[in-house]
């Protein structure tokens, strides 16, 4: 689902041909994926990353289980403090910070070919304001009727909502999308704001942390609530896939190719909050993965389409990797972690600074 | 290259000078009304004998210092009002993108990194200081912003504001991680950042006073500049304007004035949005007149988002930078509609 056939799909009958033809992986005789090479070939890249950070997230520190002692501590052979740190502390929090990952990055994937701007993403255009502002509210009026998370899920639902309805259009027209976004960002932003203000000092700290999406301290209910979501989900995308491909040629093409491509855009839209919003669920809002995953996927690979899985794992690696730091790096002290994603937003501002001064184009 | 005919601002000379008339008096009373309202209501109420009685000078001490007490941050509304509607008829003339403004384009967002910088790690303080610390943050922002989002072929108003909210976000960020981390920073910048005229003496109008004052002026000399930009790069130069001196000349005013603005009462969105809006309805395209009734309709703007905040959660009060950001949303909103094209 992840990238062109290198030409008009090749006779595929099952087991009529025994060379593998060009742009197909193929499993024994029966089963044909498109897919191209570079792009398998960067998928294991980036899950061999993958393997690598999470190795490093579970052994750095005082607390690491030692790299000797991982391999048994995986198979079920943890004990003592090493069992407590791989069931209790780490492991929950590293396989959140997984599934969180995959879907912003996919869900920034959809975004970004829906509306084809390399700039936007579900939290930009109001999302994690929307989640903040959720957040602020339950926290400040309703403590103890509602969650702070479920109060950020429902906040961000409501921005989105809210942004559908301004439009007029729903989510089909890109321009409306994103300049709506941003007016709901900004009234849910003025909320949060004067929540952190009314509150006393160190509950203001608190949310101020949360509503920078924060991975400390998660269970394995988070773990299994993004995985839901995931499963749930991913499916739903992998239908689209194909569709979203064509519309990147254009709506007139993708027309004439016998699909619709408002309806593709909404559906895209949709699947992306929908993933954002689970994301929001377990992490609070973190920002910037979701715009710069699909971004580094497409650079890496050099070939035309949304990238969904190669944005997956790419998002999976970025937050892993900031997870990473904010939990070994002694620069700050417990700083959430998307303070540390910010860090990523700012290089990709950065890379496009220098490219506009090269290129002119963007 | 062919003689450019110099198109009179407005086409129907009697029709928009009655209208710019009308327009420039509805102003000034509107103006006038929200001064008056500014001294009169708080979470006490006085009446206007009594605002008259104090200026007299025969009130009573109690009503007295009730009504003295709220000029500060009248003359700060007045002042910043002006700043940040200035600068966003500025930007809108530079960029030609009728979504630009100082809050949006995140130069707001630059000016405050700036501050929370200076006094995070150097320990500045006090309002000047301030002022000369939001100057770097903004202009840098502005230039970024200018860079990543109007380059190129796909240029476009809604890149330029998703440029600006993305750089905003970024400096947020940085500005969340400098303050959680030193939770004295924090303490005092909760308290800016919201947006707020009151609990402000006059020194802070004072600081702010010469960067405004600078900003005004360069704006007005930029006028006649800024009336051959619209035109197109080309024709402007070929009727003796530089744009790319008056292009500057334009950024630099409006990160004065929204330095100045930011640093003084906290980031404040829609503001500059709005007013360029209403300003052009009212006056037509000239720069100049635009600049001018910017200086009118910007603090009679700010003044009245501030007695509404000040009334609508009485005694507690809502801060001048949530109202206007409740009110100036949805008017974007209502814009978004009328949008046209995709991209």
């Amino acid at each position: 689902m992840t990238a062109h056939p290198a030409g008009p799909p090749a006779v595929k009958r099952s087991g009529a041909r025994t060379a593998s033809p060009k742009g197909f992986l193929t499993v024994g005789r029966t089963i044909a994926v498109p897919a191209r090479r570079v792009s398998v070939l960067t998928a294991l890249g980036l899950l061999a990353l993958i393997a690598a950070a999470s190795a490093a997230t579970l052994s750095l520190g005082r607390l690491g289980i030692p790299l000797a002692e991982l391999g048994e501590a995986l198979s079920g052979g943890a004990t003592g403090k090493n069992a407590f740190v791989l069931e209790r502390l780490r492991g929950p929090r590293l396989t959140v910070a997984l599934g969180t990952g995959a879907a912003l990055g996919i869900s920034g994937a959809l975004f970004q070919s829906a509306t084809r701007n390399p700039l936007g993403s579900p939290d930009v255009i109001g999302l994690s304001a929307g989640a903040g502002a959720g957040a602020a509210f339950a926290a400040l009026l309703l403590p103890g009727t509602v969650s702070v998370p479920l109060g950020a899920l429902l906040g961000a639902v409501l921005a989105m909502a809210l942004v559908y309805v301004s439009t007029g259009t729903g989510f089909r027209n890109p321009a409306r999308l994103v300049v709506a976004g941003i007016g709901v960002a900004a009234i849910c932003t003025a909320v949060t704001q004067y929540v952190v203000y009314a509150m006393e000092r160190d509950n203001a700290s608190a949310l101020t942390s949360y509503v920078n999406g924060s991975l400390s301290s998660r269970s394995w209910a988070d773990a299994t609530t993004i995985g839901l979501v995931l499963l749930v989900v991913l499916p739903l995308v992998a239908l689209i896939a194909r569709r979203l491909d064509i519309g990147e040629m254009g709506d007139d093409i993708a027309q004439g190719l016998g699909s619709d491509p408002k309806r593709t855009k909404t559906y895209a839209v949709v699947l992306a909050i929908v993933l954002s919003a689970g994301a929001v669920a377990v992490a609070g809002p973190i920002s910037f993965i979701a715009l710069t995953a699909p971004q580094i996927a497409k650079r890496i690979t050099r070939v035309p389409g949304p990238h969904l899985l190669l944005s997956g794992l790419t998002g999976a690696l970025l937050l892993v990797l900031a997870d990473l730091a904010a939990q070994q790096l002694p620069l700050f002290d417990d700083l959430p972690v998307g303070i540390y994603t910010m860090a990523i937003g700012g290089a990709y501002l950065g890379y496009l600074l220098v490219r506009e001064r090269r290129k002119g184009a963007l | 290259m062919a003689t450019v005919t110099h198109v009179p601002p407005s086409s129907a000379p009697d029709k928009g000078a009655a209208r710019r008339l009308y327009g420039t008096l509805i102003g000034l009373a509107a103006l006038a009304l929200t001064l008056a309202a500014s001294v009169m209501f708080g979470s006490s109420t006085t009446s206007p004998g009594d605002v008259i009685d104090v200026l007299s000078g025969t009130a009573d001490e109690q009503i007295t210092t009730i009504v003295e007490s709220r000029y500060p941050r009248t003359a700060l509304g007045v002042l910043a009002g002006l700043c940040l509607a200035v600068a966003g008829t500025l930007m809108q003339g530079v960029t030609r993108n009728h979504l630009a403004e100082p809050g949006l384009l995140g130069i707001s967002a630059g000016a405050s990194a700036g501050i929370v910088t200076a006094t995070a790690f150097w320990g500045a303080s006090g309002s000047t200081a301030a002022m000369w610390w939001a100057l770097p943050g903004a202009l840098i922002a502005g230039i970024m912003v200018q860079v990543i989002g109007s380059a190129g072929a796909g240029r476009s108003q809604v890149r330029l504001v998703l440029a600006g909210a993305v750089l905003s976000a970024v400096l947020m960020a940085y500005i969340q991680a400098v303050t959680l981390s030193k939770p004295q920073v924090f303490d005092s910048y909760r308290y800016w950042v919201v947006g707020a005229l009151g609990g402000r003496d006059f020194g802070v109008f004072t600081a702010m006073l010469p960067f405004a004052a600078a900003g005004l002026v360069l704006a007005l000399a930029l006028g006649r500049g800024l009336n051959a930009l619209a035109l197109g790069d080309s024709t402007a130069a070929s009727l003796g304007a530089n744009p790319w001196l008056v292009r500057s000349g334009g950024l630099i005013a409006a990160t004065l004035l929204s330095a100045a603005a930011t640093a003084a009462v906290g980031p404040i969105s829609f503001v500059g949005l709005a007013v360029p809006h209403i300003v052009r309805a009212v006056v037509g395209t000239d720069f100049r007149r635009q600049i001018a009734f910017s200086a009118v309709v910007g603090p009679a703007l700010l003044l009245a988002a501030d007695v509404i905040g000040r009334v609508v959660m009485r005694p507690q009060e809502l801060m001048v930078g949530v109202v206007t950001a409740f009110v100036g949303a949805p008017a974007l909103l209502v814009a978004v509609r009328r949008m046209r094209g995709n991209t």
